[in-house]
C-alpha cells in the first residue's frame, strides 16, 4: 500500500534533487539551467572514471559522460517532439524541454551520486573487464532512470486522449526510448575505460 | 550518551518504523545521527574482532578497527547515490533525512551482526576452516544487510516504487561495501601467513574472492588470475593452497 510521505516542500526549500527532478514545468531559463546542470553533474560521473588513469584521462571521461546525455538531449528530443506533433499530441515546445530537462537532470544526478562509490571502485579493482562492468551498470542505471522521467513527464500528457492517439503516442515513446539507448551507448562507447584501456 | 540516545538506540531494534518516519521528517536528527553511529561502531567492531578470534593476537584489534571503518566509509560512498536513486524515481527527501536513514539502518544491521558474533565464535572455536567462515561471515553480513535494508525500505515506503528504490541502492551497497572491506582485508588473517598485517596488497577484486572462496570451501581451488599467461605456460597454473586466502 503507498504511503503518503510528508511534504517537505512546506517544512524546509527543496532539495537539489527535488529541484532537478521535479515533473513541474517552469519558464525556458528554468529548464534549461536545469539542463545545464544535469550535463555539468553527468561529468562528475566520467571525473569517477577517469580516476582511474588519472591526467588527461580525467577530462576525456568527463565530456564522455556528458555527451551521452547531450546527445539523446540535442538529437532525440527535437526528434520526438515533431513526431507528437505528427500525431496531434498535445505537446509544447515547453513541455517538451521540461519533460527532457527532466529527464536528463535525473539521469545526471543519480550519475552524480554514483561517482563517490565509481571513483572508489575504477581505481581499486584490477580487472579492467570489472572495471568496465561497473561503468556501464551505473549509466544503465541512470539512463533507465532518465527514460523513466522522460516516459512519465510525457504520458502524463497523454491522459483524456482517445485509445488509438495514445497508442500511436506511446509506440512513438517506445521508439524514442529504443533510439535513445542505442545513442547513449554509442556516445558512451567513446569512454576509454569501456574500451579496457583505462 | 543521553537519554534520548539510548530512546533511539532501543528504537533501532523495536520500532524501525518510528526511525524511518524520524528520518524522513526532518528536524532534530542529532540524537538519532550519535546513536546510529554508535551502534555502528561498537557492533562492527565486536563482529570484526570476533570474526578475527580465528586467528587471535592483533588480528583482533585490528579487525575492530578496521571492520567500523569500512562500515562508515561504505556509507560516505553510497549515501549520495541513495538521495540521487530515490529523487530519480520520484521519492526527493531531504539529504540530512537520507543520511539519517542511511545511518539508522547501518546501525541496526552492526546491531544484528552484534547478534551473530556468539554464532561465530562458536564456529571458529569448534574447528571451522578459513574458507567456509569467509562464507558463514557473508552469510551474516547478509542477514545484518537484510534488517538494514527494511528499515531503509519503511523510509522510503512499502510500495513497488520502494522495493525498486530499495533494490537498486542495495546494489549500489553491496558492490561498494565489498570493495571498501576488500580494500581493507585482512579481517580474518591467512593461516599461512607468519605475521598479521594491517592491510594486504590490492589484488584483482571482491567478488573475485567471493567467487574463489565458494569453490575454496567445496575443496576446488583454482588457479589464481595473478599469474599472466605466459607465465602460466612457463610455470604452469598456480594452484591455490587449501589454507591461502584473500
Amino acid at each position: 500500500m503507498e504511503q503518503s510521505l510528508p511534504n517537505i516542500s512546506s517544512a524546509a526549500p527543496p532539495s537539489l534533487g527535488a529541484r532537478l527532478t521535479s515533473s513541474e514545468t517552469q519558464s525556458a531559463r528554468h529548464e534549461l539551467a536545469r539542463l545545464g546542470a544535469g550535463l555539468g553533474l553527468a561529468a562528475l560521473y566520467g571525473l569517477a572514471l577517469g580516476a582511474r588513469s588519472g591526467g588527461m584521462a580525467l577530462v576525456e571521461h568527463a565530456i564522455a559522460a556528458s555527451a551521452g546525455l547531450t546527445a539523446v538531449g540535442v538529437l532525440g528530443m527535437p526528434a520526438l517532439f515533431v513526431l507528437l506533433a505528427l500525431v496531434n499530441a498535445p505537446v509544447s515546445p515547453l513541455a517538451m524541454l521540461s519533460a527532457g530537462a527532466c529527464s536528463l537532470a535525473s539521469a545526471g544526478f543519480v550519475l552524480a551520486g554514483l561517482a563517490p562509490s565509481v571513483a572508489l571502485l575504477a581505481v581499486t579493482i584490477e580487472s579492467p573487464e570489472a572495471a568496465a562492468f561497473v561503468t556501464r551498470a551505473g549509466l544503465t542505471l541512470a539512463g533507465g532512470i532518465g527514460l523513466y522521467q522522460l516516459t512519465s513527464a510525457v504520458r502524463a500528457t497523454l491522459k483524456g486522449l482517445s485509445p488509438t492517439l495514445r497508442f500511436k503516442c506511446n509506440a512513438l515513446l517506445f521508439g524514442f526510448c529504443v533510439f535513445a539507448i542505442m545513442l547513449a551507448a554509442r556516445v558512451w562507447y567513446a569512454l576509454p575505460i569501456l574500451k579496457g584501456v583505462a | 550518551m543521553n537519554s534520548p540516545v539510548f530512546q533511539v538506540f532501543d528504537e533501532l531494534l523495536r520500532s524501525p518504523r518510528a526511525v524511518a518516519e524520524r528520518s524522513r521528517a526532518g528536524g532534530d536528527l542529532r540524537p538519532l545521527f550519535v546513536a546510529a553511529l554508535s551502534a555502528l561502531v561498537l557492533g562492527a567492531g565486536v563482529f570484526g574482532a570476533t570474526l578475527a578470534t580465528s586467528r587471535g593476537g592483533l588480528q583482533l584489534l585490528y579487525s575492530g578497527v578496521k571492520l567500523p571503518l569500512a562500515m562508515v566509509a561504505t556509507m560516505l560512498l553510497v549515501v549520495p547515490a541513495f538521495h540521487a536513486i530515490a529523487a530519480g524515481l520520484g521519492r526527493p527527501l531531504s539529504f540530512s533525512g537520507m543520511i539519517g536513514l542511511s545511518l539508522a539502518a547501518a546501525g541496526r544491521g552492526a546491531l544484528v551482526l552484534v547478534a551473530l558474533s556468539p554464532l561465530i565464535w562458536l564456529s571458529f572455536d569448534r574447528g571451522l576452516s578459513y574458507h567456509p567462515g569467509v562464507l558463514l561471515a557473508a552469510g551474516c553480513y547478509a542477514l545484518a544487510g537484510l534488517a538494514a535494508l527494511d528499515l531503509v525500505l519503511r523510509g522510503v515506503g512499502f510500495h513497488a516504487r520502494g522495493f525498486v528504490i530499495v533494490t537498486l541502492f542495495a546494489g549500489v551497497l553491496l558492490t561498494t561495501g565489498g570493495q571498501t572491506a576488500w580494500m581493507l582485508r585482512p579481517f580474518l588473517g591467512r593461516p599461512s601467513d607468519a605475521s598479521v598485517p594491517f592491510f594486504r596488497p590490492r589484488e584483482s577484486s571482491f567478488w573475485d574472492a567471493l567467487q574463489q572462496s565458494s569453490w575454496s570451501s567445496v575443496g576446488v581451488y583454482r588457479a589464481t588470475r595473478r599469474l599472466s599467461a605466459a607465465e602460466q605456460r612457463l610455470t604452469g597454473p598456480r594452484v591455490e593452497a587449501p589454507d591461502e586466502s584473500r
